[in-house]
């Protein structure tokens, strides 16, 4: 039941995602405009390439959606509501959202078509750079929860927030999680200036649908992963604890959202060479200081 | 009733699909949502989205003039969007390549709105039909052609083998009409377990090709007929010569190292540096094969009607062509143009720059006449020349942040591009703060700077006009000699760095200088024309459009206009994209181009 | 719930999600099936047609970025359990890691100098 409860609530927050980025994009609050959308994308043709890779071409969209949906399994709404408490939740996470690699470059390989392949191969530089930013704040949770389980790492945050706690992860982790998410200005995948819609150009019809509520949901997930490793997941005053990361996660998504429409684009060079030059020497010291407060105050 | 529908009847949840695509029109603009905004038109508000892709698209839309070559593109778009898909025609147009318009309004933003609504009504009405018929032009049609993956000159169009080493022929896919801007060069054929080449210029075969015949082992040795290598006394092979055709195909030098010998009896063992020994290489060595990529005429991030034919390496730059496909031809219209006619076709010709064209257009007439103009009228032309510049300005740099992904700069540019366009003069003034805001908004943020230093570089000694100029520090600007534009306090605004930051920050200074001159100028008219009489004589006249300097000749003879010569700005600055975008990265090559701010309109045959 | 259990939850999620994707795409089909014409599955290429394959060896520039990422994700392999004992451990671990870390520290530094750390 809780399950069913939970993939409710994760599609109405697609939902909810989906407004937000037609009002960062257009500047107005349409609430129909998502179900208007999924309907008219539903009813299109969905347009085959020609000599295309027909199995990378199909499960590319299918393995972006079912990536998310494994994360979500392990981001608890409140201490009772999860569909699985795994024992490694925290690394669970990371492994699930390495399938939008996979998914991506699908993508850009299957049509065959020269913007896809370019959006492809930039989203695996895109990776390199991110990926160890994912992680090592990761560690650095985890080792002042002393467990990978999701639900503890909220517990253990009860007295302080991890975002006070240790601020340079949660910096460098919401930077990595709008590249996952790539999110602009993220965005080189699939960006409109410079590849025409990339990755996403050669899908139409219900595969788009798919690819689409794919990053959706994706986009939600990294918040509420955002909200429970840093944020304090469910706890606050007065509200129900559903409520509580409920309205947490939306704000996260909201900044994501807003925020990077006020940058331009990042180049790939950059992205590499400031991640690598920079924000891994600072996780890796965010992992000492955490290693020394850990000891200090225990 | 759209004749892009889809195949079915419209009952039960096909109604319902069909009213929700009518809320969800995603629109793809032809030519290119800068020419939508130089019109005053405002697309987002009318209830359309803009698209990138013509997949997601499912109305077409287009306005603004559409030359012959742009057409054939069009067709093409149009052939890629999926159904159910619709065309909406903005202003008259004949468009033979295309069906019939859905909706046609005309070239106005109360047009499009009335357009837009009776769209939503024919695509609820007719999105599904019980029968449609397919879209077919003959640029869509290809044909297959046989050749000979070891001597790519062996074309043949029915399955063999080849003459000359008796291997099966290959199929391969052409287009039917010849296409003449396919990139001439070679390319690598990776099917094969050596690799090996085969010529890429499928257009030459309708050409008169002469024979060549070259070594492989030396490609520059080249003779007129068969015989042997003087240098290593191998037989020498036969090469189709590239001729030059009116486009500017470069002759590649490097298209001579790919042709590898593949005529050695003994194919023993090859180690991977002898089978990569041929490949192109790039600036770290490695040999990979390169793809070719077109980057217009309609892209999403580039001027509409430019067309980049780009060779990449990976993601990096390694050749690049460019074409027009939206040049224009005769200015005259043959055999002569009486004066108001001629003012008005030089005022089309430019859909990004009218009102400097027709200041062009109005000072030629009068110069050739002998005609004065009082200073307060020319005060007020030079108030909407100036005006036009800002609007261009902040058009420009709405293109340059939809291509670097900057989405608040770009709706805030394009709605004060709108407002500038026809802003009374008291208007202007209401609108300058907003301007100087965005301005000083855009210099603060924060990773602006780091994106667009060191792109974009040229060499100081090539010639260019307008910003692309003063940004080296080059001052050629035409309104240094206008006596009034200097009284009304006038300097050149220039910056030392070349490159896409300086190029930026030349603009926004401009920007802000202009506002003052316009304040100065007190008055803002467009330029109307006077009566010329009967006389014959040759007028020529300069004026400083938004891109550049625009210099125009034109002869009179007995009150009509035989002929007149336009120097555009813009034809200098496509010959500074070579050198510009070479071994580049995609997002930077293309971010390069768009700084020249170039306007493929205003350059003619 | 045992581990068994869980994942056995998770995989009947996905086959879940799979099966509902499977009905949205039955339910497209239902609305029309595709018309094929001339050009329109010829990848977009903004106007004009571009039939070459691309399936070629692609000149990826971040490679000295991979064969270091290479290695730091090694290390996080060993990372995830240590930080689980971390504070039973105590000073130890820290140290211990500590060492490992700086090592690899000296190792990014080395790529730096080298050169590696650069668009290629």
């Amino acid at each position: 039941m809780t399950t069913v409860f939970i993939l409710i609530s994760l599609v109405f927050g697609a939902y909810l995602v989906a407004v937000i980025e037609d009002w960062a994009l257009t500047g107005r609050f349409r609430l129909t405009a998502p179900v208007f959308s999924a309907l008219a994308l539903l009813g299109r043709e969905s347009v085959l390439p020609r000599k295309l890779d027909r199995v990378f071409f199909e499960v590319a969209p299918v393995l972006l959606l079912l990536s998310a949906v494994l994360a979500v399994a392990v981001v608890p709404l409140s201490p009772d509501l999860i569909i699985t408490d795994l024992a490694t939740g925290a690394l669970f996470i990371n492994a699930a959202l390495v399938y939008v690699l996979v998914a991506l470059l699908m993508a850009g390989w299957g049509p065959d078509g020269a913007y896809a392949m370019i959006g492809g191969w930039r989203f695996l530089g895109q990776l390199i750079a991110y990926a160890m930013l994912i992680v090592m704040p990761l560690t650095a949770v985890v080792m002042r929860a002393e467990s990978m389980l999701t639900t503890e790492i909220v517990v253990s945050q009860a007295g302080l927030w991890n975002i006070v706690y240790q601020p340079v992860g949660f910096v460098l982790f919401f930077i990595a999680a709008m590249a996952l998410a790539f999110l602009p200005p993220f965005d080189l995948p699939t960006s409109k200036g410079d590849l025409a819609g990339g990755v996403e150009a050669e899908y139409s019809g219900v595969r788009l649908a798919v690819f689409r509520l794919g990053r959706l949901v994706l986009i939600i997930t990294l918040a509420a992963a955002t909200v429970i490793f840093y944020l304090g997941g469910w706890q606050g005053p007065w509200l129900p604890p559903w409520a509580w990361s409920a309205i947490k996660i939306l704000v996260v998504t909201a900044v994501m959202l807003l925020g990077g429409r006020m940058l331009p684009r990042i180049r790939e060079a950059h992205l590499l060479s400031w991640c690598w030059i920079f924000g891994i020497p600072l996780a890796l010291l965010n992992i000492f200081l955490v290693g020394v407060l850990v000891l200090v105050f225990p | 009733m759209i004749t892009g529908a889809r195949l079915g009847t419209l009952t039960g949840f096909r109604r319902l699909i069909a009213s929700a695509m009518s809320h969800d029109l995603n629109v793809f603009l032809v030519p290119g949502p800068d020419i939508a905004r130089a019109q005053g038109l405002d697309i987002e508000s009318s209830g359309l989205q803009p698209v990138a892709s013509p997949r997601h698209a499912n109305v077409l839309l287009v306005m603004g003039p559409v030359t012959p070559a742009l057409q054939e593109a069009t067709a093409v778009i149009y052939a890629q969007m999926v159904r159910p898909r619709s065309l909406f025609v903005l202003g008259a147009q004949d468009l033979s390549s295309l069906p019939a318009a859905d909706v046609e309004a005309e070239l106005s933003q109360q047009g499009l709105i009335e357009g837009v609504n009776r769209l939503r009504r024919v695509f609820s009405e007719s999105a599904f039909r019980p029968s449609i018929s397919d879209f077919d032009v003959p640029i869509l049609q290809i044909r297959i052609e046989y050749t000979c993956s070891m001597h790519p000159e062996i074309v043949q169009d029915e399955p063999g083998s080849c003459p000359r080493c008796g291997m099966f022929l290959i199929p391969r896919e052409v287009q039917s009409m010849a296409e003449h801007r396919h990139m001439n060069h070679q390319k690598i054929n990776t099917d094969a377990e050596i690799p090996v080449t085969f010529t890429h210029n499928h257009g030459d075969h309708q050409h008169d090709a002469s024979m060549e015949y070259t070594c492989p082992m030396h490609p520059d040795v080249v003779q007129n007929e068969p015989g042997s290598c003087p240098r290593c006394g191998m037989n020498l092979e036969p090469r189709e010569s590239q001729t030059e055709s009116d486009h500017d195909h470069h002759h590649m030098d490097h298209a001579d190292q790919g042709n590898m010998n593949m005529d050695h009896d003994d194919m023993g063992f090859m180690s991977m540096i002898d089978v990569t020994k041929d490949l192109p290489r790039s600036e770290d060595g490695l040999p990979m094969e390169w793809i070719d990529a077109p980057f217009g005429p309609f892209f999403p991030g580039l001027p509409g009607g430019l067309l980049l034919l780009l060779t990449l390496d990976g993601d990096a730059v390694a050749r690049s062509e460019t074409h027009c496909l939206s040049e224009n031809t005769e200015l005259v219209q043959s055999p002569s143009m009486e004066p108001p006619n001629f003012i008005e076709r030089l005022t089309c010709v430019n859909p990004l720059s009218p009102i400097a064209y027709r200041l062009l257009a109005c000072r030629a007439l009068e110069h050739a006449a002998g005609i004065d103009i009082s200073a307060e009228t020319a005060r007020a032309r030079i108030g909407a020349l100036e005006r036009e510049r800002i609007a261009s300005h902040l058009g420009w740099l709405a293109l340059f942040a939809q291509q670097t992904g900057f989405d608040w700069l770009m709706r805030r540019a394009a709605s004060l591009q709108l407002k500038f366009l026809t802003a009374e003069f008291q208007q202007i003034k209401v609108l300058k703060p907003s301007v100087l805001a965005l301005i000083k908004r855009l210099q603060q943020t924060p990773l602006l700077k780091s994106r667009t230093a060191n792109i974009g570089q040229l060499m100081a000694d090539i010639v260019s006009y307008g910003p692309v100029a003063r940004a080296a520090g080059i001052d050629n600007d035409a309104r240094n000699d206008d006596k009034i534009c200097v009284a009304l306090g006038f300097t050149a605004v220039k910056q030392i760095r070349n490159d896409v930051l300086a190029r930026l920050q030349v603009r926004l200074d401009e920007i802000t200088h202009t506002l003052m001159l316009i304040e100065a100028a007190d008055a803002v008219v467009v330029p109307v024309s006077n009566t010329v009489g009967k006389i014959s004589s040759s007028g020529e006249a300069r004026v400083e459009t938004p891109r550049g300097m625009a210099h125009l000749q034109l002869t009179l003879e007995n009150g009509q206009v035989m002929t007149a010569q336009l120097d555009a700005p813009s034809t200098y600055h496509l010959n500074l994209i070579n050198p510009m975008i070479d071994q580049q990265e995609l997002g930077d090559a293309l971010m390069a181009v768009n700084s020249l701010d170039l306007s493929p309109w205003e350059v003619l045959q | 719930m045992t581990p068994l259990e869980q994942y056995g939850l998770l995989l009947g999620m996905l086959v879940g999600t799979i099966g509902l994707i499977l009905c949205l795409y039955a339910l497209a089909r239902q609305v029309g099936k595709n018309h094929s014409e001339p050009g329109k599955d010829v990848p977009a290429t903004s106007g004009q047609l571009s039939r070459d394959p691309v399936w070629v060896r692609y000149h990826a520039r971040y490679y000295g970025y991979a064969l270091l990422f290479l290695s730091f994700d090694m290390e996080m392999a060993f990372m995830y359990p240590w930080a689980i004992v971390y504070k039973q451990v105590g000073l130890v671990a820290l140290l211990d890691m500590g060492v490992f870390l700086a090592i690899l520290f000296l190792g990014l530094l080395y790529g730096w100098s080298q050169g590696a750390l650069r668009r290629q």
